[in-house]
Formats: structure tokens, C-alpha cells, sequence
């Protein structure tokens, strides 16, 4: 079932177009990369499926209903966003802001019970409840990058969006982000991630997106992708997709 | 999958919301405390018993003198402080404050214009509180007008703006006050102080209507402020609308501080130092922090004014400057722990 549809979608600024003629659908279940090189404008399509930038033509409906239509946080409620990266000197402690993951669902001035289950359960998902009263300032990089995957996670929404989710991630604590995120697309979340790690995208993810030329250059299935290697030129010509010796495919550079 | 399902019930209001409410509970008790004790500090002694039997002139002194006062402090002081912490969490800048962005500046300079005009009234409105508002508006539009790119305004661009219009402020109040007359060159410098005095309880009305209201619009969004902190993107996708929420805000906390302005002349520091200290001991999220600063920044004008009423008695010390006394030095803490 179609969570969210780019129809014809263009973004301009200042007179220059970034993207233009973007089109395709998410559904719950799905688990897809959205590639590209640098400036491709893979963050400002997922601004625009976010509600966090208004598209310059075409249309953006979720759940059949424009996407302008729904209000903050009814939007929120079924949109969650994960930015790059915050700024590291928040105030905040781990649990404040894995709480504000709740703000959409909460009508009481402090969180319910059921919210605060929510969070923990979030934390823990992202091994990051072991240091739940610790200021945001005091974390690194990867500690701050699992918090705030936490605070999308307790928001529940039917589609997350994630603007490069590894980023600042360990390679172990990559591999974990993206079972975690394959896994929740399993039990019928729709995700959609941000990435330039092919092999990451190639193993984890169930569709691949490659934006190139302003436009939806690519648009197949991982095993497509896998099977064949005429969009690998779009990231760069010394690229080359291998086997390894359990059958999966893996992206190596000459 | 439901959250039901993946956790058992039973857990009860969390150690961090009991803390809050306790101290939320704390600065409204301290608040009721200074609007009983603090009228009765002066340099001349009340006597509980001959202002409880209403006997003169311990009773006028503590109705027509200190009572109205040191209301006037503690809203005074609420409303500073509630002012600062609004602008913290927009520029995401623990020394943010209204004076930065030239409101105060703004709010001295129309108030000044309407002393050496002689402005008592305005539309049945003191001219003076008249005029501030009126700077300060205008300064607010100014900023916001110059700061705003395609309809998005920036932080960065927002503090430029104000530094520019601060400085512009008070060269023209330079210039007015060398231009006055004796009593009107007396009456600026003495507001440009800063300091409380006894105040007109119709006046006091209308201003404690005012920030009260203003307070409650502001501490209802403070869920809204928290993501705001983290962040425009952070806000927008978890339910803040971000350009209302910011327009109200830069209106709100204007308001709070030009109509403080207006009667008290600009007090600096109480927005700065009572929020980040709130911060700091206590909590950020601001649906703790608002309140608790809103009612201790009362409680540390008013209990800065009854000091500066018998520090150096029969003489007294402006609000004003005690607060800069204990701000400036804690300024320069602050800047030396960041």
C-alpha cells in the first residue's frame, strides 16, 4: 500500500533548479536507498517528502491526501525525519530528546506512561539507554547519530525518512542501523534512507533509487541493482559489482 | 506494532517529571515568598502588627511604597527573564536576550523621545510606556525585515541586524539626552538607570495583565521551543509550525521586554543570568525551565531592589545596578566555562 507519492516534483532556488520531473511511490514495507552523487538532491527530495520544504511544481500526497493538507502534527504523527546531523552543544539530556519523538502523539504537558515506554523501548532499540540521563553535549558522534534514530523511532511514524542514518556510525554500529532499519521495514514501516555506502544500500535495502541529472535516474529493486551494473557509472566509472563467496553482491573500485 | 505490545505496563510518572514538578512548585513558593517578605526590607522598619492594624505610617509605607514596588519587581523581573528564554531557544544561544536584537535599545530610545517631548499621555496611555512599545515595535520590524531572505529569517542574520539597529538606538538617545533641557536631561539619565519604583496600582494592573497573559501564550508552546532548540528541521517534523512559531515568539518576547522596559528602564542581565542558571541547575526543557525562570527572574529583581533599598540606606542603590553588578561577573564566567 502507497504511504507517499512524488508526482512530477521540482525544486528551485534563487533560479536555479535542483531537482525537476521526480516521481515515484513508497510503500509500507519498503526499505529504499535514495542515491546520488553530491548535489544530486537527495536531501532536498527527502525536505520535500518531510513537509520541510515546499516543492516549486508537482505534488506530494500521503496517504492520497496533499501533503499541505495535513496540519504540523497530524503530519508528524505519520512522517518522521531523521536530519544529518543536529548541533552537538544541545542542552538537552539522551532521554529529553528521544521524548520529543513523542510530542506529536502527546496531549498532556509532561508524557504519559505509554509514552515513556515508547522512548525506552526506542533507546534500547538503539542501545543508547545505558546512558539516558547523559547531556546530548557529552556524547560523540556515534552515541548522538543512535539517539537521534531513537527519537524517530519513538515517534512511530509509517514513513521514515533518514538523511545519511550511518554517518558518524562505527562500522559495526553501521551494520546494526541498517538491520534495524531492514527489520522495521519488515514488520510494515516504509523507510527511506539517504546513503553513499552501495554495498550497505545493495544488502540491506529491498529498492534502490539513484537520482542523477536533476531527475530519477534509477529506479529498481536491490536485485535488480545487483544484477546489473549499468547505473554504477552514475557514482563513478571505476566501480564494479562482485560476488562474494556467500552470493552476495558487493560494490568494489578499481 | 503498538508500544503496548512491546513493553509491560505499570511504570509510573518518571523521577525526572517529579523533579520538575517539584521545582516548578518551588519557584512559585519562592515567588509568594518575596511578595510577602520583601516589602518589609527598607531603611525604615515596618512593624508586622501596626501594618496588619493598618496604623501610620507603617501602613502607607508598605501600600503606596514598597507593596506596588516589589510587585512591580517580581513581574518585572518574571517577564525579563521569560523574555530571555524565549530568544535563547530561538537563536539557540544561551546569551541571547532581547537587548541583542535591539528591542531594549529600541523600547529606551522611543520611551527617551517621549520624556524629552513630555509625553505624559498617549491614547489615555502613559507616554512613556507608549513610546517604548512603540520603539520597540519598530525596531522589531526593522530587524526582522532586514535579517528576512525569502521568507525565511536566520539567526545569523537576525543578531547582525540587531547590533547594527542596538548601536543606531543609542546614538540617537545620546544625542536627545545632550540635546534636553536640565529636567528632562535628569529625568533620562535617571531612567537610563534602570531601577524600580513605587507605581500607580492602576498602572501595575494593566502591566501584570499584560505580562501574565503574554506569559501563559508563551509557556503553552514550550513544548514547541524545545524543538525549536534542537532545531528549524527538528521542530518542523515533529509537529512545530516553524515560521508561526518563531514570528510569535519574536513578538511575544519583545512584548515581554519592551513593556518591562517602559516602567523599569532597561535592566539588563535578569534575562540572561536567571535562564541559563535555570538551565544549568535545574532543567532545559523549557516546560520546566519557562516556568521556574519566569517566577525565580521575579524573585531576583525584587530581591535585588530591596538590597539596593538598604545597601547603602538612606541612599539607594538602582535595581539596575546590582543586577549588572552580580550579571557582568557572571557574564564573564560564562564566557570562560564555554
Amino acid at each position: 500500500m502507497s504511504v507517499m507519492r512524488l508526482d512530477e516534483i521540482a525544486w528551485r532556488a534563487g533560479g536555479v533548479t535542483v531537482v525537476e520531473r521526480v516521481s515515484f511511490e513508497v510503500a509500507a514495507g519498503e526499505f529504499v536507498a535514495l542515491m546520488g552523487r553530491n548535489g544530486a538532491g537527495k536531501s532536498t527530495v527527502l525536505d520535500v517528502m518531510a513537509g520541510l520544504r515546499q516543492p516549486s511544481a508537482g505534488a506530494v500526497t500521503l496517504d492520497g491526501r496533499p501533503l499541505a493538507s495535513w496540519t504540523p502534527d497530524e503530519r508528524a504523527r505519520r512522517v518522521g525525519h531523521l536530519p544529518q546531523a543536529v548541533r552537538a552543544e544541545l542542552p538537552f539530556t539522551v532521554e529529553q530528546l528521544v521524548l520529543m519523538g513523542r510530542y506529536p502523539h502527546a496531549d498532556r504537558w509532561f508524557e504519559s506512561d505509554a509514552d515513556r515506554r515508547a522512548a525506552e523501548h526506542a533507546m534500547t532499540t538503539c542501545e543508547c539507554l545505558m546512558f539516558r540521563d547523559r547531556r546530548i553535549s557529552t556524547l560523540s558522534g556515534g552515541e548522538r547519530q543512535r539517539v537521534l534514530l531513537a527519537a524517530c523511532l519513538a515517534q512511530e511514524p509509517a514513513l521514515l525518512l533518514l538523511d545519511e542514518p550511518s554517518t558518524f556510525l562505527d562500522v559495526d554500529q553501521q551494520l546494526q542501523c541498517f538491520s534495524l532499519l531492514r527489520a522495521d521495514a519488515e514488520s510494515g514501516r516504509a523507510c527511506v534512507a539517504v546513503t553513499h555506502d552501495l554495498n550497505l544500500a545493495l544488502t540491506f535495502c529491498t529498492r534502490v533509487i539513484v537520482l542523477a541529472g536533476k531527475t530519477v535516474a534509477r529506479d529498481m529493486t536491490a536485485a535488480d541493482a545487483a544484477a546489473r551494473h549499468d547505473w554504477l557509472p552514475l557514482f563513478s566509472s571505476r566501480l564494479q559489482i562482485d560476488t562474494t563467496r556467500d552470493g552476495r553482491p558487493w560494490v568494489s573500485y578499481r | 506494532m503498538s508500544v503496548e505490545s512491546l513493553v509491560g505496563p505499570g511504570l509510573q510518572a518518571g523521577p525526572a517529571e517529579r523533579r520538575a514538578r517539584r521545582w516548578i512548585a518551588a519557584s512559585v513558593a519562592a515567588f509568594c515568598a518575596a511578595a510577602i517578605v520583601l516589602p518589609f526590607i527598607g531603611p525604615s522598619p515596618l512593624d508586622l502588627s501596626r501594618v496588619w492594624m493598618r496604623q501610620e505610617p507603617d501602613w502607607s509605607i508598605f501600600v503606596q511604597l514598597r507593596l506596588s514596588r516589589t510587585l512591580l519587581g517580581l513581574f518585572a523581573g518574571a517577564a525579563l527573564a521569560l523574555g530571555g528564554s524565549v530568544f535563547q531557544a530561538m537563536l539557540r544561544d544561551a546569551l541571547a536576550t532581547p537587548d541583542m536584537l535591539g528591542v531594549s535599545s529600541g523600547a529606551s530610545l522611543g520611551a527617551v523621545v517621549a520624556i524629552a517631548l513630555g509625553w505624559h499621555l498617549a491614547a489615555g496611555v502613559s507616554g512613556i510606556w507608549a513610546g517604548a512599545l512603540g520603539g520597540a515595535a519598530a525596531v522589531l520590524v526593522l530587524v526582522v525585515v532586514a535579517a528576512t531572505r525569502q521568507r525565511d529569517m536566520s539567526a545569523h542574520g537576525l543578531l547582525l541586524a540587531g547590533v547594527a539597529t542596538n548601536s543606531v538606538c543609542w546614538a540617537l538617545i545620546l544625542l536627545i539626552h545632550s540635546l534636553s533641557g536640565l529636567s528632562q536631561s535628569f529625568a533620562i539619565s535617571r531612567w537610563l538607570i534602570g531601577s524600580l519604583d513605587a507605581i500607580d496600582y492602576r498602572a501595575l494592573a494593566v502591566f501584570v495583565v499584560a505580562v501574565v497573559v503574554a506569559a501563559i501564550l508563551v509557556i503553552r508552546r514550550a513544548r514547541q521551543w524545545n524543538l525549536l532548540a534542537v532545531g528549524d528541521a527538528w521542530a518542523g517534523t515533529r509537529g512545530g509550525d516553524v515560521r508561526q512559531l518563531l514570528r510569535f515568539g519574536y513578538i511575544a518576547g519583545s512584548f515581554l521586554a519592551a513593556s518591562t522596559v517602559a516602567l523599569t528602564g532597561p535592566i539588563g542581565f535578569v534575562g540572561l543570568v536567571v535562564p541559563h542558571l535555570v538551565r544549568v541547575r535545574i532543567s532545559a526543557d523549557d516546560r520546566v525551565l519557562m516556568p521556574c525562570a519566569f517566577f525565580f527572574g521575579g524573585v531576583l529583581l525584587a530581591s535585588c531592589d530591596a538590597v539596593g533599598r538598604v545597601i547603602l540606606a538612606p541612599a539607594e542603590v538602582p535595581a539596575g545596578a546590582i543586577t549588572a553588578c552580580i550579571g557582568g561577573p557572571y557574564l564573564l564566567w560564562l564566557l570562560r566555562r564555554r
